[in-house]
C-alpha cells in the first residue's frame, strides 16, 4: 500500500493542513498517525504544536494506545481529563504521555474506504470541544484522506 | 500481633505467586492458546489454495491474515507479561529487549551501559529487578517528561549496583512515598530478595534511583 501523500511535497502539505487545525481549533497538539506499509503497527508521522520530538519515535500496535484502536475499530474516540477515568492505564495512551495531553479527539483516516491512519487533536489544560469542533476535525480527516489518496 | 517477619514472609509469598502466576499465563498464552492458532491459521491455509471461487478464496485469506496477526498478538503479550530471556539468556539481554520496546512505544531513549561481567543470579533475584527496573522506567515515561534517561549495570565480585537516572522534572521522594505504592512496592521488592533501593529527586533537576542486589 502507498500513501501518495508522505513524498516530499506531501509532506509538506500534510503538516501545513495539521499547522491549519492547529490554528482553526485553537488547540494545543495536532497529530496524524499512519498504519505501516509493511505491517500492522501505527506510527505517528505529522505534528503540530508539538513540545518534543517524542512522537517521531513512538510506535503501537494495531488495537493498541489511541492511534491503535481508532484504527482497529474505524471509529473515533475522545480521552478526557486524562489520566482519571480512563479505560486501561495511563501508560496505555502514549501520546498523551508523550506531549502532555488531558485531552484528546481522534477521528479514522481511510485509505481506499479501509481506516489506515488517525488524526487526533489534543489539549494541554484538559480543554475540550464542542460538537462543531468536532465535525471539523472529521472534515479535516477528510480533506487529509484526499491529499493522502491523491 | 504480626511480627516483620511474618509480614515479610506474607508480602514474599503474595509477590512470588503473582509472578509465578505471570509467568504461568504467558506460557500457556504461548505454548498453548498461541500453537493452537497456528494449526488453525496453517489449515487456513491449506483451504485458500483448495478453494477455486475467488471471492471464497478472498474471504479465507482475510481469515487467514486476521489470525496471523492475532498470533503475532498473542506472542507480543506472552513476552511482555513474563520475557522468556531472563530465564535464558539473562537480565541484561531481557533489559536490552525491554528498553527498545520501551523506546518504540513512549519515544524516550534509554541509555544502557554495562560495567563488569554478568554474573548467574537465580530466576528469582533477575525477575525483581526486572520488574524494578521496569516500575522506575514506567514512573520515567508518566512523570519526568524527559526525552532521555541513562541505565547503567556495575557487576562487581560480591555486589550488582543498578542506576537509573534522568534528568526530567523530578519530585518531592517523601511526599510520593506518602501518595505512590509503586515507589513502595519497588523498595518492597527489593527488600525481599535482600537487596536495597535508594531513590533520590530534585524538582527540575530529575531522578536517580540506585538498586543493589549482594551476590554470593
Amino acid at each position: 500500500m502507498v500513501y501518495n501523500g508522505c513524498g516530499q511535497t506531501g509532506s509538506g502539505r500534510i503538516n501545513q493542513a495539521c499547522e491549519v487545525v492547529l490554528s482553526e481549533l485553537k488547540c494545543d497538539f495536532v497529530g496524524l498517525a499512519l498504519q505501516n506499509t509493511d505491517g500492522p503497527d501505527v506510527k505517528w508521522h505529522y505534528a503540530a504544536g508539538n513540545i518534543n520530538e517524542k512522537f517521531k519515535r513512538i510506535t503501537v500496535r494495531y488495537g493498541k494506545g489511541i492511534a491503535g484502536k481508532v484504527i482497529s475499530t474505524g471509529r473515533a474516540m475522545s480521552v478526557e481529563n486524562f489520566p482519571e477515568n480512563i479505560s486501561g492505564k495511563a501508560l496505555e495512551y502514549p501520546i498523551m504521555l508523550a506531549e502532555g495531553l488531558k485531552f484528546a479527539y481522534a477521528v479514522p483516516i481511510h485509505f481506499k474506504g479501509i481506516p489506515k491512519g488517525v488524526l487526533l487533536i489534543g489539549s494541554r489544560t484538559g480543554q475540550s470541544i464542542n460538537e462543531n469542533q468536532k465535525s471539523f476535525v472529521r472534515e479535516a480527516a477528510r480533506r487529509l484522506e484526499q491529499k493522502l489518496n491523491g | 500481633m504480626e511480627t516483620q517477619p511474618v509480614k515479610k514472609n506474607i508480602s514474599s509469598y503474595i509477590i512470588q505467586s503473582q509472578e509465578d502466576e505471570i509467568k504461568r499465563i504467558a506460557l500457556e498464552l504461548h505454548e498453548g492458546v498461541g500453537q493452537t492458532l497456528y494449526s488453525l491459521y496453517t489449515g487456513m491455509e491449506f483451504i485458500e489454495s483448495a478453494v477455486e471461487q475467488q471471492e471464497m478464496k478472498g474471504y479465507v485469506a482475510d481469515m487467514a491474515q486476521m489470525l496471523e496477526r492475532t498470533i503475532q498478538e498473542i506472542r507480543l503479550l506472552a513476552v511482555e507479561l513474563h520475557p522468556p530471556t531472563l530465564g535464558t539468556l539473562g537480565l541484561l539481554p531481557a533489559m536490552k529487549s525491554y528498553l527498545k520496546l520501551y523506546t518504540s512505544t513512549y519515544g524516550i531513549v534509554i541509555d544502557l551501559h554495562n560495567q563488569g561481567i554478568e554474573a548467574a543470579i537465580s530466576e528469582r533475584e533477575s525477575i525483581t529487578l526486572f520488574r524494578v527496573c521496569q516500575e522506575a522506567l514506567a514512573n520515567i515515561a508518566r512523570f519526568a517528561d524527559t526525552m532521555s534517561a541513562s541505565i547503567t549495570f556495575q557487576w562487581k565480585p560480591n555486589q550488582l549496583s543498578i542506576n537509573i537516572k534522568d534528568q526530567g522534572k523530578g519530585f518531592d521522594v517523601s511526599e510520593a512515598m506518602k501518595k505512590s505504592t509503586g515507589i513502595a512496592a519497588m523498595i518492597e521488592r527489593m527488600c525481599l530478595i535482600n537487596g536495597e533501593c535508594k531513590i533520590t529527586s530534585k524538582i527540575s533537576e530529575g531522578t536517580s534511583i540506585d538498586i543493589t542486589l549482594p551476590l554470593y
